[in-house]
């Protein structure tokens, strides 16, 4: 009882211990903070990863495999795992910018109609009208917003659902490619987070021409054309001339994986497979030479193919469930096919069928490798907590020496001496991991405002959206994290602690008694 | 454990008259502290009995051992380890006694008023009166009691003059009433012996006066047994019996 009575006015009565709470929390709140930035991103990218890219991934690069309608379709009957699956091409290409400039890019056939059932791309399509301001635009100032380009908006828009254009001639919608917003370096990223193209806001980009001046290029970039070179590979592997496809820009997608939003560019389906030579082909045999009048006769054909299929996974379906079922899938079709598309048991030994996290592996891994080795070292700084608490316990149990030897000579016991300094460095735990939590929950929840706010009055900016894969720095607590940061606090409180009880636990009364 | 003779006649004389066995009985009681190298031989074989219900003073000039002795007759020192004597309660030897069990001597069955107070700063007076009661009856047992206790308390503080001042901290008292305070706190467990490190010294005549009268009401009501150590004759004179250390001895 005297214990509770002794924490409560020791809590309440003495600075200094308090202060050793302070630096609970100053550790607690690092060791959360950190833990759930990188925690966060970690999760993000995995998200970002499923969102743009389904759940699972059939793939054999570069020569494809033919008959993917029928693969699509024996997929999409098993609906008690599968949501919907739609064949892409993923190749690799050049692309020429508006200033000229090639950059490699990501190359992704689809079929806006059957790739919209796997992927959120309404959601992925930046320019659309809105109709209210982005979380930090506090202004209101993104072009999104603006009445007078709400038009062209809606336009961009449309024409990015159906990855057409009109014709600006013949005003028929004409195949159009998406880019990814920070492909081009003509849509600017604003501290508030939105994107800005109207020239009297932003800088233009600008290229040299012959004579050695420069011009300069601004504009909306669904307004305007990109041109892809790219590598053709026959069915056989053997690599075809060099094509190029220009094609109207529709809109800009925006997945928040920088990495997407800087390489990867959407083309319809159809016009990918033509310039890839992945279309439907036929062999015509040689003429007659003696009958000039008759017809070629097509000798084979051979069918389209695309490199991949992604699936959605029905809710509640694991990545995983997802990924077994597709084997089986994908078992069933070879059967029906064998000898022309790639056999399962070759799909399986190199998991060409695989979750996005399987293909992420390597990044995951070194994510997960670097969060623990951050969190191990923060762990160590944070034990010159205990040593604080021990050299504030350990000049408190000096300073009540003679409180001590009067608890002992009205018969406390030892223990009981001991137990008041473990209760109260528990005490400073509890209320320093408690303060920690808090501080730590406030910031990561802030956390993008915090540096935004940084990076404006201070000039101050750590989280480079080129630099790190995401635009906003993530700021989700893992309760789980919460907990064990929670518990180490009171553990370092109690080994500091532990010390100086000890020292109280072993004093002799009298000398206590007599201590001046 | 080796006990020294109690039968000496030497020594029974010097210890003093008393009925029956008496409640504490030291014997060739020897204290001696080490400065360095120097050995400072405090007491150098007291014999006493006090027993039950008598109220005995020890006298003595300063620095001759009182406290020290008090110390020692509390449970809370240990005479020395060899040729220490022996310092019995109830017949038991205070060296024979384990921890735990000195732990519940000095809480129960002494009261133990010290020379300078030694109250917690931090608390109340009552809490401070009420500490004993804690440390004695522990978490659940002092949550059952507690409200017997805390009135028992505001009773004893009530009846040496400080109804009124239960809610202060021992900064805000007179050295006099800071002393008031440590003997209710001593007397909060309802012990068998009180031993009190000159409980008047910082008190007005007349009001030391007072605090003893009022002792000597609960000694006839409970059969206290009281030690009270004191410079003035005055308070010795009140006493049942007095006796007076002189060169780490019981001068007769
Ligand atoms: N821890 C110690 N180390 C060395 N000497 C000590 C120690 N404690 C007490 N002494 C010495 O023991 C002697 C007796 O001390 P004690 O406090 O018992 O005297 P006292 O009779 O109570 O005196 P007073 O009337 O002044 O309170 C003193 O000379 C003191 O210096
Ligand atoms: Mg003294």
């Amino acid at each position: 009882m005297y214990h509770a009575v002794l924490t409560r006015t020791y809590l309440t009565t003495k600075v200094m211990p308090l202060l050793a709470a302070l630096a609970v929390m100053l550790c607690a709140a690092m060791v959360l903070i950190v833990w759930s930035v990188m925690g966060g991103f970690l999760v993000k990218l995995l998200e970002s990863g499923r969102a743009t890219s389904g759940d699972v991934k059939i793939t054999f690069p570069n020569q494809g495999f033919a008959h993917y309608d029928e693969l699509v379709k024996m997929l999409e009957a098993d609906t008690a795992f599968v949501a919907a699956a739609a064949p892409i091409i993923e190749t690799a290409g050049l692309v020429s910018l508006p200033d000229d400039r090639l950059e490699i890019a990501t190359i992704r056939g689809v079929d806006a109609a059957s790739y919209s059932r796997v992927i959120d791309l309404p959601g992925m399509l930046h320019w659309k009208p809105l109709d209210t301001p982005v979380p930090k635009d506090t202004l209101g100032r993104d072009p999104r917003l603006d009445p007078e380009l709400r038009e062209k908006m809606a336009r961009a828009f449309e024409n990015g659902l159906t990855m057409t254009r009109p014709d600006p001639i013949s005003g028929k919608p004409v195949p159009a490619m998406i880019s990814g917003i920070e492909m081009t370096g003509l849509s600017f990223r604003q501290f508030g987070g939105w994107y800005e193209f109207r020239p009297q806001f932003v800088n233009a980009i600008g290229k040299t021409l012959p004579d050695g001046s420069v011009t300069w290029i601004n504009g909306f970039m669904p307004d305007k054309f990109l041109t892809l070179r790219l590598l053709p590979i026959d069915s056989e592997g053997r690599v075809v001339e060099m094509a190029s496809l220009t094609l109207p820009v529709a809109n800009e997608h925006r997945t928040g994986v920088f990495e997407l939003d800087k390489r990867m560019i959407l083309v319809p389906l159809a016009e990918l497979q033509a310039k890839l030579k992945m279309d439907e082909s036929r062999g015509v045999a040689a003429r007659d030479p003696y009958d000039p009048d008759a017809p070629a006769t097509v000798a084979r054909t051979i069918p389209a193919r695309v490199t991949t299929v992604v699936v959605r996974a029905k809710p509640g379906v694991s990545p995983d469930e997802l990924r077994s079922r597709a084997e089986a899938v994908y078992a069933r079709w070879e059967a029906d096919h064998r000898g022309r598309v790639p056999s399962a048991s070759l799909m399986k030994a190199n998991s060409l069928i695989r979750t996005w996290k399987m293909e992420q592996q390597q990044i995951v891994d070194a994510v997960e490798n670097e969060i623990g080795m951050v969190v191990m070292l923060l762990t160590f700084i944070s034990f010159t907590a205990s040593f604080l608490i021990l050299a504030i316990f350990w000049a408190m149990v000096s300073e009540k020496t003679k409180d001590v030897g009067i608890l002992r000579a009205i018969g406390a016991s030892r223990l009981g001496v001991a137990w008041v300094w473990v209760r109260y460095g528990l005490a400073i735990g509890i209320l320093g991991s408690t303060l920690g939590l808090t501080l730590a929950y406030l910031i990561v929840t802030n956390i993008n405002e915090i540096h935004d706010w940084l990076g404006a009055n201070l000039g101050i900016v750590i989280w480079k959206p080129n630099v790190y894969y995401f635009a906003e720095i993530p700021r989700k607590i893992n309760p789980l994290h919460a907990g064990f940061v929670f518990a180490g606090g009171i553990a370092m409180s109690l080994i500091g602690a532990v010390v100086p009880a000890w020292r109280a636990a072993t004093m002799d009364p009298v000398r206590a008694l007599r201590f001046e | 454990m080796p006990t020294t003779d109690v039968n000496s006649p030497m020594v029974s004389s010097a210890a003093g008259p008393t009925a029956g066995q008496p409640v504490l009985r030291a014997r060739g009681v020897r204290k001696t502290y080490r400065l360095g190298r120097v050995n400072v031989p405090v007491l150098r074989g007291v014999d006493l009995d006090v027993g039950a219900g008598e109220m005995l003073a020890i006298l003595g000039k300063s620095g001759s051992g009182k406290s020290t002795l008090l110390h020692l007759m509390g449970g809370l020192d240990r005479a020395d380890a060899d040729g220490g004597g022996e310092i019995a309660f109830d017949g038991r030897s205070i060296r024979s006694m384990s921890a735990r069990e000195l732990n519940d001597y000095r809480c129960s069955t002494i009261g133990f008023v010290f020379q300078f107070y030694h109250l917690l700063p931090e608390l109340t007076v009552l809490n401070n009166v009420c500490l004993a009661a804690m440390v004695r009856w522990g978490r659940l047992g002092y949550s059952s009691r507690r409200a017997g206790i805390e009135a028992r308390a505001s009773e004893l503080l009530e009846a040496f003059g400080l109804g009124g001042r239960l809610k202060h901290r021992p900064a805000e008292l007179s050295g006099g009433e800071r002393q008031r305070v440590a003997i209710a706190r001593a007397l909060i467990n309802e012990p068998r012996v009180l031993l009190a490190d000159e409980p008047t010294g910082n008190l007005d005549r007349a009001t030391g006066s007072q605090i003893l009268d009022l002792l000597a009401e609960h000694q006839r009501r409970t059969g206290l047994t009281m030690v009270l150590v004191t410079h003035d004759n005055e308070v010795a004179a009140r006493a049942g019996r007095s006796v007076r250390l002189v060169d780490g001895v019981v001068a007769v």
